[in-house]
C-alpha cells in the first residue's frame, strides 16, 4: 500500500526536506493551500479512516485557534474591521493569521506523513554512514527499550514470587514499583557494559569492516530524485526571483498571475501532490489487477 | 579532521548564515528551527570524531532508553515526565557531553513514539543543554545535592519551558518575533512550567539516592570514566 515509501531513503529525505522547508519559509496563500491540501490528501491514504477524521477535527481546532489569536497580537494593516479594548482588529491581521495557521497545520501534516514514510530504519540507514557512532547509539537505544520493558516484567514477577508483592496502600505500591525500577535500571546498565565487551571482542571499531543494507538505489529512484530536484529547483529559483512574493502588511497584496508565479505554483503543486497521485495510482492498479473470478 | 572542520564551519558560518537569512526574510520560525538543529551538530561531530570506547556508547544508549522508557511510562500524565531528571542524573556521573547526547537523543527517540514535528529540534536542544550544564556543574551539584539539585531542577524546568515557548511563539506568530506574544505564551504556559519544575524536583529527589548508588557502583565495578 505504501508505494511512495518504496523509494530510496535519500530521495525521500530530500523530497520531505524540500516540501517542508518551502512550506515553512513562505506565507504565500497559493503555496500554503497547495502544501496543506497535498499533505492532507497524502495523509488520508496513509492513515486509517477513523483516525484520520479524528485528527482532522483536532487540526481544524488548532487552525482556528491560531487564526483567531493573531489579530489580538498584531494591529498592523490599514483596514480596521472593529475595535477591541481600544485596539483595532484589522482585516490584514485576520488574513495573515489564517495564512500562519495554514502554514503550521501544513507543516504538521507533512511531518505526520514523514513519520509514516521515513521509518526509523530508513532514518538510521541515512545517517549511519555520515555519523556511524551516533546511529549506532540510537539503534542500540531502540533495541534496549523493549528489552528494558520485558526485564521489568520479569523482575516484578520474581519479586512477587518471593512474596514481596505490593499491598493495597499507595506507599506500598510505590515502594514496590521503585524496587522493580531500581533493579531493572541496574540490570540494563550492566547489560550495556556486557554488550560493549561483546562488541569489543568481536572487533568493533577495527578498520575494514563492511555493512549491508536493504536499500538499493534503482533507476526508479534516480528518476524520482531527478524530477524532485528539478521541481524543487524551479520553485526555489522562482521564489528567489520574486515569483512568490506576497505581503499582508500594510495592505494585502494581490495573488500574482505572472508566468513566473504560475511556474512556481505549478511546480510546487506537482511536488505536493506527487505522493498522493503515486499512492492513488498504486492502489487503483492493485484494485484493477485483482482477479475477478 | 574533516568532521572537525564541518563542526567549526557550522558554528562560525552556518548558524550566522541561517540567522542572517531569517532576518533578511523576516521568517524567524524556520530560522530558529535551523539554529536549534545546527547548534546540536557540533556536539555530535565532536563525539563522532573522538575515540570512543564501546562502553561509553552502550551506556549512553542504555541511559537514553531508560529516559525514553520513563517518558512513555508517564504518557498519561501531561508534562509530568522524569526525562529531564534522568538526563541530569546521568550527566552528573558521565559528564556534560554524555548528558547532552542523552538529552537530545531522548528527544529524537521518544518522538519516534510520540511523533516528530517542528518541535523536535527545540526539544533536542532544550534537554541537551540541561544535560550539558548539569555535567559542567557536577561537582557542586553532587556535593550539596539536597539543596542544589532541586534548585537546578527548577532552573531546568524554566529553561525547557522558555525554549519550548519560543517555539510556540515563533510558529504561531507567522515567523515574526513579537515580544508581547512571547510573554503571553510564557504566561499562559506558566502552569505547565510549574508542572515541569515540580516533576523535575520530585524525580531528582526521588532518584538521586538510588541512582547515586547504582551509577557509583557501576563506575567502580567496571572502572568507567577514569581520568
Amino acid at each position: 500500500m505504501k508505494a511512495f515509501g518504496e523509494f530510496h531513503p535519500a530521495a525521500l529525505m530530500m523530497y520531505f526536506v524540500g516540501v517542508v522547508l518551502v512550506a515553512m519559509f513562505t506565507l504565500h496563500p497559493v503555496l500554503l493551500a497547495l502544501a496543506l491540501t497535498g499533505g492532507i490528501c497524502f495523509c488520508a491514504l496513509l492513515e486509517p479512516a477513523g483516525r484520520f477524521v479524528k485528527d482532522l477535527g483536532f487540526y481544524a481546532g488548532v487552525f482556528l485557534l491560531i487564526a483567531v489569536t493573531n489579530p489580538i497580537f498584531s494591529h498592523n494593516g490599514v483596514t480596521p474591521l472593529f475595535f477591541m479594548n481600544g485596539n483595532p482588529v484589522t482585516l490584514e491581521a485576520i488574513l495573515c493569521g489564517l495564512a500562519v495557521a495554514g502554514m503550521l497545520v501544513a507543516v504538521m501534516y507533512w511531518f505526520k506523513c514523514y513519520n509514516h514514510i521515513m521509518t526509523s530504519e530508513k532514518f538510521l540507514y541515512l545517517f549511519g554512514r555520515a555519523v556511524p557512532k551516533l546511529a549506532l547509539v540510537i539503534s542500540m537505544a531502540m533495541r534496549f527499550l523493549p528489552r528494558f520493558h520485558s526485564q521489568m516484567k520479569r523482575v516484578s514477577a520474581a519479586q512477587k514470587a518471593m512474596g514481596l508483592y505490593a499491598g493495597k496502600g499507595l506507599t506500598d505500591r510505590a515502594r514496590f514499583g521503585f524496587r522493580v525500577l531500581a533493579a531493572t535500571v541496574t540490570w540494563s546498565l550492566e547489560n550495556a557494559v556486557d554488550t560493549a565487551d561483546s562488541m569489543k571482542a568481536r572487533g568493533y571499531g577495527l578498520p575494514g569492516r563492511s555493512s549491508s543494507s536493504l536499500f538499493r538505489f534503482t533507476g526508479r529512484d534516480g528518476g524520482f530524485l531527478a524530477v524532485t530536484g528539478l521541481l524543487l529547483a524551479s520553485v526555489l529559483i522562482g521564489l528567489i526571483l520574486g515569483g512568490g512574493a506576497f505581503a499582508f502588511y500594510p495592505r494585502v497584496s494581490f495573488v500574482s498571475t505572472a508566468p513566473l508565479s504560475l511556474t512556481v505554483y505549478f511546480s510546487y503543486g506537482v511536488l505536493c501532490f506527487a505522493p498522493f497521485i503515486i499512492e492513488l495510482e498504486e492502489s487503483l492498479r492493485w484494485k484493477y489487477l485483482q482477479s475477478r473470478i | 579532521m574533516k568532521r572537525t572542520l564541518i563542526g567549526w564551519g557550522i558554528l562560525v558560518l552556518g548558524i550566522p548564515c541561517v540567522i542572517f537569512i531569517g532576518l533578511l526574510t523576516g521568517q524567524y520560525a524556520p530560522a530558529a528551527f535551523g539554529v536549534a538543529l545546527l547548534s546540536c551538530v557540533p556536539f555530535y561531530l565532536r563525539f563522532e570524531n573522538r575515540k570512543v570506547r564501546a562502553r561509553e556508547l552502550t551506556l549512553i544508549a542504555a541511559l537514553t532508553a531508560i529516559s525514553v522508557g520513563s517518558r512513555a511510562a508517564f504518557a498519561l500524565f501531561p508534562h509530568f515526565k522524569p526525562v529531564a531528571a534522568i538526563v541530569i542524573l546521568a550527566a552528573l556521573y558521565l559528564g556534560g557531553e554524555a548528558g547532552f547526547l542523552i538529552g537530545s537523543f531522548s528527544a529524537v527517540l521518544s518522538n519516534f513514539l510520540f511523533g516528530q514535528g517542528p518541535w523536535t529540534p527545540f526539544q533536542m536542544f532544550g534537554w541537551g543543554v540541561i544535560g550539558l550544564l548539569a555535567g559542567a556543574l557536577k561537582k557542586p551539584l553532587k556535593k550539596y545535592w539536597w539543596g542544589l539539585l532541586p534548585l537546578y531542577g527548577i532552573f531546568a524546568g524554566a529553561l525547557y519551558s522558555a525554549v519550548m515557548d519560543s517555539w510556540t511563539a515563533l510558529f504561531t506568530g507567522g515567523g515574526g518575533f513579537d515580544l508581547n506574544r512571547y510573554l503571553a505564551v510564557l504566561l499562559t504556559s506558566f502552569p505547565t512550567t510549574v508542572v515541569y519544575m515540580v516533576s523535575n524536583v520530585v524525580f531528582l529527589l526521588a532518584f538521586y539516592i538510588p541512582m547515586n548508588k547504582i551509577l557509583s557502583r557501576m563506575i567502580t565495578k567496571y572502572g568507567l570514566y577514569e581520568s
